[in-house]
């Protein structure tokens, strides 16, 4: 095989391979960066969160008559409510909460130690701790590991807007804020007085895990205005079978009320991260269309044996060149090009994932997904060469004699 | 001379169908999904007042009552900033509001079934600043009283569309008679509450008197702040309690350098008065820059569209490498061609004229493409799900976009062609 002859043969023909070339290039740059985006939503949606997301059902719903706005009736609906609910075979406990895990913004608020109202200055995620306002079994439902002290129980019980100093429990991240270096059972917070601390989970995924500040306390809040939250934890596999229910269970208690969501945590997970697999989803259709297109595109190119090079190749052919030399010979001019194309590939594939991180968050390209990105081109460019260059090679040798 | 040119185009596209049909399909995708991305781009990024966008101000003050805002300056206000900014005697109108939400029923319905409508409480300056478009009666006047005005979707929701002003809702317990009804009205983007990824939501379903909203404790539905405990809403007035947004309609645009001197004196008497620790920081927004600050673009969309932009160099790319290998098949003819008498420039018009044929077919179907493709993008990505619109500027711009990327992707063989000696091809 003469490489020299080959490189030659292309230069003749600069324009159609130059085109060539940077098609290859930005469709490499175009499936690298696409499946980091791929891989990069997959390990959010697969983070451990600490929590059975698959045990765990939440039913969101409004009241739509004005009896709610009395504080005592919208409780007792409330108790009445989580009791039928913890009646149904297959739940093992319910709470009302004010807000869920996985979100960004909700309820939240400061909170720093009484003798220490600097600390917001410090660290400003402090300002934005989420409030869980629900009952004793929310470390239940949530499945929450304590790292220090205990739980919530009924004792602990706060009515809303109690003026009484109220018993709270936090997660690490909060106690490593407010108390580094020493136990933070017994410590008085402008939220609570702090009687146990469980270990992080994740409440806000836009967050460092560092900074999973929650308190929660044993104070639910019934009140009209707001939306009302009950959060399910389910034995195993018989989520499905509680959903279907509860609906009637809640309007049977009290009907005037809109349940408008109901799902699963692990549902509640996945449409947080919906767009994100939505862009991941755009990306890859555009993958799909860009090496059709560049397939189409090496077939073109590698067309032109029949149509440039008949003559060269009959006298190849005459001179005792195999069918199989023949195909080797269109094969390698393929491969040489999408080698070159790889190359340039490469600095397409940095452009195109700097360009895009001004805009989403992308993690950097590495030699695996490269190698990855080369492996696919490779096989949609050989294959798309195969058949012109069988075709190539059935040129008979008398076409030599025939031209001038 | 032109229709003569029409025609062998069209004889050419005949000669070798799969041929252009393959360039017409790899042009109308690339420019189609570039259409697709415009389209969500123009409408995100529209103006959506443009008659007096400029007049239009958004007030966002730095008074926050202690020395830990949660940032400076809060677009979100106090009752009593909000009231200050109300009073302002130099401009044309103000508006101060806050979003909630809220069950209603026709009271006369013999159903206790309620509808959940979106609620703005507002002042009543809203309808006039935001050129609100009336089918039926007319706005309020006061900010106090038990009356509404009606969006066209929750009319016809109601009452299935009609006159309906007069009728008496019940929303929690409480009457109120509808004085006005709106035409169907699409602000894209929501730009009077651009905030808390509301900015393409739909108009609100209910404006109901601000005064009035609070006295009856609704729920505040955006954003709201405190550095008091406040327990429900009617006696938040005097409170630090932050929750409304104020928007202010100017004579001119720059009359803005008095409202931004008001503030500014208003905060120093808070200052002098010991009530504001900060720095005075009062900033003012027209709806152009406010939708800019907000940031409504979605990212998702900008960064797919760089994606779509390299796909369509490369479709061109691909349309071009075709059609040389075309070129190279009619050889014979372009020579032919100038050896009876055609001059050079007549070959290249003839060959501007295919290709432009070729742009304003595949135009056609990059434009249905397009639709298509959009319809998909905002099945992936929800939140965009009010934006699926194909607007004049982007049907515009996707027949110039084709009919340039056609010849674009032609260039190189008319010019080989033109390069051509009468007696190379003929010998």
């Amino acid at each position: 095989m003469n490489i020299k002859a080959l490189i030659k043969s292309l230069f003749l023909r600069k324009f159609s391979t130059g085109l060539l070339l940077l098609q290859l290039a930005l469709t490499l740059g175009l499936i690298i960066n696409s499946t980091i985006l791929a891989l990069d939503t997959k390990a959010k949606l697969e983070k451990d969160t600490g929590m059975p997301l698959d045990e765990m059902l939440v039913v969101v719903s409004s009241s739509t008559s004005g009896a709610f706005k009395e504080l005592s009736y919208a409780a007792s609906i409330a108790e009445e409510d989580l009791a039928k609910i913890e009646q149904i075979p297959g739940v093992i406990a319910a709470a009302t909460s004010v807000q869920l895990p996985i979100q960004t913004g909700g309820w939240n608020g400061n909170v720093n130690d009484v003798d220490d109202q600097d600390a917001v200055l410090r660290d400003r995620y402090l300002k934005f701790v989420a409030k869980f306002h629900s009952n004793e079994k929310l470390a239940q439902i949530f499945d929450l590991d304590l790292a220090e002290g205990r739980y919530l129980t009924e004792a602990d019980r706060t009515p809303l807007f109690s003026e009484e100093e109220m018993n709270i429990v936090i997660t690490e991240s909060l106690k490593n804020a407010l108390y580094p270096s020493e136990s933070a059972i017994g410590k008085l917070t402008n939220a609570g007085r702090i009687v146990g601390v469980v270990k992080d989970f994740v409440i806000n995924p836009g967050l460092a895990d560092d900074k999973q500040y929650a308190v929660f306390t044993n104070m639910p809040v019934t009140l009209a205005e707001f939306v009302q939250h009950y959060i399910i934890r389910v034995e195993p596999s018989q989520l499905n079978q509680v959903k279907a229910q509860i609906r009637d269970v809640i309007l049977g208690v009290q009907p005037e009320r809109d349940i408008f969501g109901l799902f699963s945590m692990r549902e509640h997970m996945d449409s947080f991260y919906a767009n994100d697999q939505g862009l991941v989803s755009l990306f890859i259709g555009l993958c799909i269309l860009m090496v059709v297109i560049t397939a189409i595109s090496s077939y073109a190119y590698a067309q032109f044996h029949i149509t440039q090079q008949t003559k060269l190749i009959g006298i190849r052919r005459a001179l005792g060149a195999t069918k199989k030399d023949i195909v080797m010979y269109v094969l390698t001019e393929n491969w040489l090009v999408y080698a070159l194309g790889c190359l340039i590939g490469i600095g397409a594939t940095i452009g195109f994932n700097v360009m895009l991180s001004q805009y989403i968050e992308l993690s950097k390209p590495d030699f695996v997904l490269a190698a990855m990105g080369v492996g696919i081109l490779f096989v949609a460019s050989t294959l798309a060469t195969w058949l012109p260059a069988k075709k190539t090679s059935n040129i008979p040798p008398v076409i030599a004699t025939k031209t001038v | 001379m032109f229709s003569y040119y029409l025609k062998l185009s069209f004889i050419n596209f005949k000669r070798s169908p799969s041929l252009y049909a393959l360039v017409l399909l790899t042009l109308s995708v690339g420019i189609g999904l570039v259409c697709a991305n415009f389209a969500l781009i123009s409408v995100m990024s529209g103006d959506p007042i443009p008659e007096k966008s400029d007049r239009l101000i958004h007030v966002s003050m730095n008074t926050w009552a202690t020395e830990t805002p949660h940032e400076e300056p809060l677009h979100i206000l106090r009752y009593r900033d909000a009231m200050h900014i109300e009073k302002a005697d130099m401009v044309k109108s103000t508006v101060t509001f806050f979003a909630s939400g809220i069950y209603v029923r026709d009271s006369e319905s013999e159903s206790l079934a309620r509808i959940n409508a979106s609620v703005r409480a507002t002042t009543a300056g809203f309808f006039d600043l935001t050129n609100a478009p009336f089918a039926y009666g007319t706005g309020f006047t006061e900010n106090t009283g038990k009356v509404l005005v009606i969006g066209d979707e929750l009319n016809q929701q109601l009452f299935g569309g009609g006159n309906n002003v007069g009728k008496v809702l019940e929303l929690a317990g409480e009457l109120f008679t509808i004085v006005g009804i709106l035409e169907p009205w699409h602000l894209r983007p929501l730009f009077y509450h651009a905030t808390e990824n509301m900015a393409f939501n739909n108009t609100d379903d209910i404006f109901a008197p601000l005064e009035t909203a609070i006295d009856l404790n609704w729920a505040v539905h955006a954003r709201s702040s405190a550095s008091d405990s406040v327990r429900t809403l009617d006696e938040s007035r005097d409170k630090n309690y932050f929750y409304l947004q104020s928007w202010v309609e100017l004579h001119k645009a720059s009359d803005r350098k008095f409202l931004q001197q008001y503030l500014d004196n208003y905060s120093q008497s808070l200052k002098d008065a010991g009530e504001h620790p900060l720095d005075i920081r009062n900033e003012l927004h027209d709806v152009n820059e406010w939708l800019l600050k907000q940031e409504v673009v979605d990212e998702r969309v900008l960064a797919f569209s760089i994606a779509t932009g390299l796909f369509l160099v490369v479709c061109i790319f691909n349309a071009s490498s075709l059609l040389l290998s075309r070129f190279h098949a009619a050889k014979f003819e372009v020579g032919l061609r100038r050896a009876v008498g055609a001059s050079k420039s007549q070959i290249l018009t003839q060959g501007l004229i295919e290709s432009s044929l070729l742009g304003v077919v595949a135009s056609v179907v990059a434009i249905g493409l397009s639709g298509l493709f959009l319809i998909f993008s905002t099945e992936m990505l929800p939140n965009l799900a009010n934006l699926a619109v194909l607007n004049g500027e982007t049907l515009i711009a996707g027949v110039i976009l084709s009919i340039v990327t056609a010849n674009l992707a032609s260039l190189y063989s008319i010019y080989r062609a033109n390069r051509y000696t009468i007696s190379a091809e003929l010998k």
